[in-house]
Formats: C-alpha cells, structure tokens, sequence
C-alpha cells in the first residue's frame, strides 16, 4: 500500500513536469460556455480519459510483465527481471527530476508524438464531453518519460491488476495540478483573451500579480518537485540493484 | 410514371461512376470519405484529385473522425484492461463470482463501440455487397460482426467464451489505420493545394470608371483580359504573365523557373505568374488572359497528372481486386479446418485472424500516395510530370538523348554572316524572311527577327517539315528555307560555294528558290550555361548520354565535345531522329529525349520518355511527359527530377516489398492458428502506419536532396 501513496506521491510532484505540456492542453480546453458545472464535467472528462490510458498501459504492461515471468519460470531470471524494471524505472525518474533543474521542464517530443500532437490540436475547440474524452484518451499515449517510468514499474507490479492500480495512483497524482491548470484556462477564457498563448505565461500569470516574482516562485516549486521525484528514482534504481529480500511487492 | 425509374437509374449511374473523372469505376472502384460523404473513385489518384479540390471541410472531418477515434479508444482500453484481468486470472477463486457481471458490463462496453466505430464499415460493406463487390469493408464487417455476435449469444447462454476485446480491437485498429489513411491524404492535399489553388485564384484588378476615378476589384484570375492592370501588395502572389507598369520590388520565381531567388523587379520589366512578390507593391499590366499564363495551365496539368493512373499502381488495384475474395475464401477454410479439429472457437479466431491479418489497406496508398507527393514536389519547382507512370520510367532510365538547337544551345539564334551564290543579299533576305514569318522555329524566329525592318510579302502555302525546313510561294516564286537535307529532299541543285562548312561549324539556313540554292544564314551557337553540368550531373547519375541534331556534322561534334556527350548523330530528319532514338532503345534499354517540345514533337513521343525544355510560352501545345521550368536554369532541374523519380520508385518498391511479404507471412501464421485475431489487427494497423510514413519520408527527403 505504501508503494501505492508513493506513486500517487509522484503524479502529484510530476504534475508540475505535466503542466509544462499537458496543463497548456489542459488550459486550451478551457471553459464551457454553459456554466461552471460544464466546465467542470468537461475538465472531468479529459483527465478521465487520460487516467484511462494510463490504466490500460499499466494493465497492459502488468501484463506483459506477467507474461514474460510466467516464461521464465527460474526464480532468480524473474528477480533479475524486475530489478530491470525497476532499474529501468529509477533511471527514467531521475532523468524526468533532473530536467526540472534545467529550467526547461518540457519533454522533447519524437517524431510520432508530434504527429499526435498536431493531429490533437484540432479537438481542442470541439463543443461537448466527446472531444476533451478523446483528447485525453490520446494525450495519455503521448510519449512522456514520467509515464514510462511509471508503466515500467506496473510492469514489474506482478499483473495486469496491480499494474493498472500502480498507473491508476500515478494517474490519480496528477489530478489536481490537470484541474488546476483547466481551471486557470477558463479563468484565463472568460477574461476575454483568446487561450492557446504560451502556456508557461499564463501559468506564471496566474499564479501572482507580478509576472516575475510568480516565476521565481514557480522556480521553486518546479526544483522541489524534481528533488522529490529524482529521490524516488533513486530509490527506485536502488531496489532494483541493492540486494533486499522482498523487493518484488505483489499488489493485494 | 417514367420520372422514378430514371431517378433511379440516374442515382445508380452515378454511384458507379469516379467522383472526380466521371468514368465508370469499374471493378477496383474505392469507396473513400471526403469532405465528410462517402464516394466511389476509379483510383487512389482521383480520390486525391478530388480531395484537393473539394476538401476544403477537412478539418474538421478529421477532428470528428479523431473524437470518434478516440471516444472508441476510450471503450476498447475499459474492455482490454478487465480482458488482461481475466486472462490473467484475476477473477479465480474466491471473486469467480464476478466473472459473470464483468462480461456483462465487457458487453456493456462493447455495444456502443460497435455501433460507434463500426457503423461506416457497416454501411461501406452493405453498399459495395449491393453493388456486387467485396471491399475491405465486408472482411472487416464479418469479422467484427461474427466475434460481437458469437460474444453476445455465448453470454445470453451463460457461457463465459467472450471475444468483446477482439472485435473492439479489431475495430478500433481499423478505424486508426483509416484515419491515418484518410491524414495522409489530407496532408497530401494541403501540399498539392497551394499549386492547384492557382485555378480559383483571385486578383485585385485595377479599373477605371467613366470620369477617370481608378478602382480596386477582387476578380478571379480565369477572367481577367489581356491589357487589365493588376496590382499584387507584399506578399502576396502575381497572378498574371505581364509587365510592371508601376512600383519596384523583387519577386520569388521558384514556381517558374525552379530557382529559388528574388528578381529585382521595376518598372518595364516581365513578371510571371506564380511568382512571389517581395517587399513592394506592384501594379502589372497582363500580357496575356489570365487563364493562359503558365502557372495556369502547369495547375491544370498537375490536376491532370494525379488522376492518371501509373503501371504499378493499377498493378497492385487488380491484385487488391482478385485478393479480397481470395481472403474472403480462405477465410472460411481456415474456419472449416479448425472447426473440424478443435471446435467452433478456434474456427471463430482463426477465421477472423486471417479475414483481419489480409486486409490490404496499406496496399492500395502506397503508389499513389508516392507518385502524388513526388508530382507536388516536382510541380513546386515549376516541373510538369504527367502521371505517376512517368516518373516510374524515369526512375528506370538507362540513357538519355538530347536535342541541339534550343535545348543544349539557347534557344536565341544569332545569325552572323550571310552567304550568296547567283543572287544578292537583299534578295536571299526577302524570301528568307517571307518564309521565316511563318514558323515558330529558333532559326526561323532568328531570320525573321534581323530582317524585321525590311518591308516584305508573307509567304503562301506555306509547308513546314518540323526538324528541316519549309516552303511555299513568295510572290509567285516556289522558294525553300532549311537544311542541306531539306534542300536535297527538294531535288534542287546545291552550288560548292554554299555546301563547304565553315571553320567554326555553327548552325546554317540554306535559301533557295526556282530549283537552286542561292544563299545561306549563318548562325552562332551558344551553348546553354547549364546544360555542360546538367550533362555532367547526368552522366554521373551513370546515363549513357547522346546528342542527336539535323545540324551539320562539324558543328554537331564540337558542341559534343565542348559538353562532353559521349555519343553523336549529325544532320538527321526527324523521321531519322525518330529511328536513331529506336536504334538507342533498342541497345541501352530506356531512353529519354530532352527536346524544344514543338518541333521535336514525334521524337519526343517515340522516346521512353519525352521531356521538353519548356521554351513554349503555350504548354497547351506540348505533348511531351515531362517539362522542365523555363529560364536559363531549367535543365538543372533533370537531375534533381531524376533523383526524386528514384527515390519514390525506391520508396514504392519497399513498401510493396514490405506490404506483400508481411501479408504472405501473417497469412500463413494466421490459417495456422499461431496468430491472435487482436495481434492481427495491430499488425495490420502498424503496416499502414509504415506505409504512410514511409511515403512522406520519400517526398521530405526528395525535397532536401537539392
């Protein structure tokens, strides 16, 4: 259960890493025109979508992960298995925190995930709850070194069950800071300005007065969130190479 | 009484007939949506045409398309993730109990999904069957039907053998495949749209009203006279052949001459359609109706060029044609085998992996999609391709032959000295240019041009022997103007002092009237700057190059020479042209001919391909498969035209090479029960994922390769 928390720990400080490209997809889907409660269910609607894909990618590498122990059969092949993964994982992690020191929080984007992306850019305007559904659904497999690290983890969890809890915590961390960054959209939309500017400048703008100081302050947040997370991917790496019994946590 | 039936046959004509061509589609006819309807097209290459010109609702088609997408994503991964668990025994034991519910709400999910996502190959299929064809929409609807259908009547017995995730795979791995397919051709579209664009171009034209007042009107290019003044600001692009009148700035020729430079443009001087204006505004005076510039007529062309369907293309259109119902039948073996030996589930996934496992939808895009970029590409460098069957010849050329007069050499003749035997200048000057007014030809243009000043008859009955020479009557007089050949082919009598060569072997005109040759014009060659390093580059490219001229030998073999054109072929007629270049087919292989386009004409057509230099100010007139954009640069465009046909013909080749082995292989696993239906699905959509990306990879990298 512990392991569970950590990862709802670490959405919750990645989630600052999201902001940097999914708040921005966040914001530009913005308000509803009927009313607070439509925007809501449509903020609603993206980060469940998203958080589907996530569960399907940890169920799905829970899987695999299954799969390939069940064929090994050999105890000590599947420990070094999972120490792979975790390794794997760690080193994922500590990559993602150490690009918040960078001051250059955004993942760059392969040639297929820019692709998606353009294709994305068209659902943004679409009325109703299909269009941000969609755009969460396909915002989930945008490729994301957080994500994957994550999903390596669900795939050392030890099934689809506990790989699809392990992203569905990580999924659920990044929650708040998606609805945040929704909710600075509409702010931002029912002021009249047209959305879909530069993302971190409204972000910034939202968060004080002075443009400035708020970005100083966001510097802050954004190191201590790649502490945390770079920690994690430590200890991560460190299960996977320090020889601890009991490393491998089968879900309940 | 008789207005249903004709309604009714008037609907069926027009659903078998090719949306953009209007010819029957026959029996590979392809249903595709564009602009948000379904329609029939003969061939991938229409459908493109087409798109380009009614797509203006692509966006948000495809943002619905997308919604749709992902909306079924968003079902599939529910019914996928409670799947693994199953699979993986998350519902043994103690919690058995649930399994029941969890393939209830598997059904829950599922049924959305099929109506969903399956509707529009439900209704392709149900619309191809009652045309009496099988398409890849009636596999993927048995498929989708047959596992819903088994699913939900396993479910209403209690039994707990569910396939819900197969068919919302199969499904939405369709549905992905055709987005891609239908992004592909969007994105296809966008970047032929801007060359086509000039056939609903707009300009702003300049009028005056009666008391002298001048006026801005936004008028579509088709309409605008000869004479009307057009004013084009920054930016934006000249929409007619003509002069500036007014206004200095500089102008990108790209889409004419294939070079991408800004032209200091002011007043006096030409500019051409298609160009770009720079930094100022310009108020230009067309020459001639905006409809005939050449950035018109090269969109018409290109148009024209996407619907012609290439050998490799209707190649694979007929193997798609016979391989449909042979998938179809194997199908139902693979079911029938498995049926007898392992029970009606096997035959179930078998059957389905294989139906799913076949669908060759990768197939059919793959040569047009090359062929039209590659075209675009082309066409963005002012190169008129007729038809991806063109480029597949180009790609293969073995050899490539070349006419003298106004292709190596510029197409500006200057005469330099007169020589007369019998009669005087003035005279061999009168008959010479009485005849001269009526060609086209550069050594006639030449004649007609120094002896413009001096008052003169025009020639009657003219004929005109394309490659050597004219006749007709001057005031009564029989008179002819040509070659040595053409004045041989006469029968008249050549005086020694006329027949030598002179000692720098240029170009020379013989005149001569009442059975005798009296005199010749003299002329200068001078050799076009790019045509030594278009040659060069050729050669290097490993062609065999060849110089084929009705021009007298010495002069022939200099100019060989000086270009360094390995093979050469003086004073020959046009017919004898035609059959040096069988004979050069004959030994090399594929051969093309680089000529003027109008007085190559024949050649040009008997050659493997025929590519004009684009000298003609109307290309209505040429015939040729390829032109070149006109200026001092366009041979330059041949090797790079030679490099993109090969890159798409290597890009083609690999994805057939890859589309049919891959098919060969899945085919085989699946009839043998070693592939999952689901497993099948995805590896039918990464095909077509390749396949797209592979096609854009070819035109990118052709665009970078000069």
């Amino acid at each position: 259960m512990s392991e569970v928390s950590l990862l709802f720990l670490a959405g919750l400080a990645g989630s600052v890493h999201c902001i940097g490209m999914c708040g921005g997809f966040a914001c530009v889907i913005g308000a509803d025109a009927r009313g607070r409660a439509a925007t809501l269910l449509r903020q609603l609607a993206y980060n469940a979508g998203r958080v589907t894909t996530y569960c399907f990618l940890g169920a799905l590498a829970g899987y695999l992960g299954l799969l390939l122990v069940a064929q090994c059969g050999d105890d000590s092949i599947v420990a070094w298995i999972q120490r792979g993964f975790a390794v794997l994982s760690g080193a994922l992690l500590v990559y993602v925190g150490l690009q918040f020191f960078g001051g250059h929080a955004r993942g760059a984007l392969g040639a297929g995930g820019a692709l998606l992306a353009d294709a994305m850019r068209t659902l943004v305007r679409a009325p109703g709850l299909a269009g941000p559904l969609a755009f969460g659904v396909l915002n989930g497999f945008l490729p994301c070194p957080l994500v994957y690290a994550v999903a390596a983890q669900a795939a050392a969890s030890g099934g689809p069950g506990s790989g699809m809890l392990t992203m569905a915590a990580f999924g659920l961390g990044t929650f708040p800071a998606l609805l945040a960054a929704g909710a600075v959209g509409a702010w931002w939309q029912r002021g009249g300005v047209p959305a879909g500017v530069a993302t971190v400048s409204l972000v910034s703008r939202a968060s004080g007065g002075r443009a400035a100081h708020a970005g100083s302050g966001r510097v802050l947040a954004l190191r201590c969130a790649g502490a945390f997370i770079v920690v994690l991917g430590l200890v991560t790496v460190a299960r996977g190479l320090l020889p601890l019994s009991g490393h491998i946590h089968p879900m309940p | 009484m008789n207005a249903v039936p004709a309604a009714v046959d008037a609907s069926a004509a027009q659903m078998l007939e090719c949306a953009h061509c209007a010819l029957p589609i026959g029996r590979l006819g392809q249903r595709r949506e564009v602009g948000g309807e379904a329609r029939w097209f003969c061939c991938y290459g229409c459908c493109l045409a087409y798109q380009v010109h009614h797509g203006e609702r692509d966006e948000p088609q495809a943002a619905a398309a997308l919604i749709r997408l992902g909306v079924g994503a968003f079902l599939t991964m529910n019914i996928m993730a409670f799947s693994l668990l199953l699979y993986s025994g998350a519902f043994d034991g103690d919690e058995a109990w649930l399994r029941q519910p969890v393939h209830w709400l598997l059904a829950l999910l599922a049924t959305p999904l099929v109506a969903l996502l399956g509707a529009p190959f439900f209704a392709g299929a149900a619309q191809a069957l009652a045309q009496g064809r099988l398409t890849t929409d009636v596999l993927v609807g048995i498929g989708v039907l047959a596992a819903y259908g088994y699913s939900l009547i396993e479910l209403l017995r209690g039994s707990d053998r569910v396939y819900f995730d197969t068919a919302a795979m199969v499904l939405v791995l369709f549905t992905l495949g055709r987005y891609l397919e239908a992004q592909a051709r969007v994105r296809a579209a966008r970047s032929l749209a801007p060359l086509l664009a000039a056939e609903r171009a707009e300009a702003r034209v300049l009028l005056r009203d009666a008391n002298g007042a001048q006026r801005e009107v936004i008028m579509r290019v088709r309409d605008i006279a000869p004479g009307v003044c057009v004013r084009v600001l920054p930016g934006e692009r000249v929409a007619v052949d003509g002069v500036v009148v007014d206004g200095a700035s500089e102008c990108n020729e790209e889409a004419v001459t294939g070079q991408p430079q800004f032209i200091a443009k002011s007043a006096g001087m030409p500019v051409h359609a298609g160009s770009i204006n720079g930094s100022g505004p310009l108020e230009i005076r067309a020459a001639v109706a905006g409809a005939h510039s050449r950035w018109q007529q090269v969109a018409r062309m290109v148009r024209e060029a996407l619907a012609r369907k290439s050998m490799i293309g209707v190649t694979v259109d007929r193997i798609v044609a016979v391989f449909i119902p042979g998938v179809l039948l194997l199908a139902l073996a693979t079911a029938g085998y498995w049926n007898e030996r392992a029970g009606i589930e096997a035959a179930l996934m078998t059957g389905l992996a294989v139906l799913v496992v076949a669908c060759p939808c990768s197939l059919g895009l793959a040569a047009p999609l090359a062929n039209a970029l590659a075209i675009a590409a082309a066409a963005s460098r002012g190169i008129v391709v007729r038809g991806g069957g063109v480029l597949e010849k180009l790609a293969r050329l073995d050899a490539i032959a070349f006419d003298k007069t106004g292709t190596v050499t510029d197409g500006e003749l200057r005469p330099h000295s007169i020589r007369v035997d019998g009669a005087s200048t003035e005279e061999v000057m009168h008959y010479a240019r009485a005849l001269a007014c009526a060609s086209d030809h550069p050594v006639a243009r030449a004649i007609a041009q120094i002896a413009a000043d001096r008052a003169g008859t025009r020639a009657r009955r003219v004929e005109v022997r394309a490659g050597a020479g004219m006749r007709g009557d001057v005031d009564g007089t029989r008179c002819a103007l040509g070659t040595a050949a053409w004045m041989a082919a006469q029968g008249w009598t050549m005086p020694r002092a006329l027949a030598g060569h002179t000692e720098d072997g240029g170009t020379r005109a013989f005149v001569g009237w009442d059975g005798c040759v009296r005199g010749c014009v003299l002329f200068a060659d001078t050799t076009r700057a790019d045509a030594p390093h278009a040659i060069r580059a050729l050669q290097r490219r490993g062609l065999h190059t060849l110089l084929a001229s009705g021009d007298a030998a010495p002069a022939v073999a200099r100019l060989a020479a000086a270009l360094g054109v390995e093979r050469w072929h003086a004073e020959l007629m046009p017919e004898d042209k035609v059959r040096v270049l069988r004979e050069a087919i004959r030994s090399h292989g594929a051969v093309a001919m680089v000529g003027d386009g109008i007085n190559d004409g024949p050649v040009l057509a008997a050659a493997t391909v025929g590519i004009a230099v684009g000298g003609a100010s109307d290309l209505a007139k040429e015939s040729a498969d390829v032109i070149l954009p006109r200026g001092a640069n366009g041979m330059l465009a041949l090797p790079w035209l030679l490099e993109l046909a090969a890159n798409a013909r290597h890009s083609l080749q690999m994805n057939l090479v890859w589309a049919f082995g891959y098919n060969a292989i899945a085919l085989a696993l699946a009839a043998a029960g070693l592939l999952q239906p689901v497993l099948a699905a995805a590896l039918m959509a990464a095909s077509s994922v390749i396949v797209v990306l592979r096609s854009w990879r070819a035109g990118a990298a052709a665009d970078r390769s000069v």
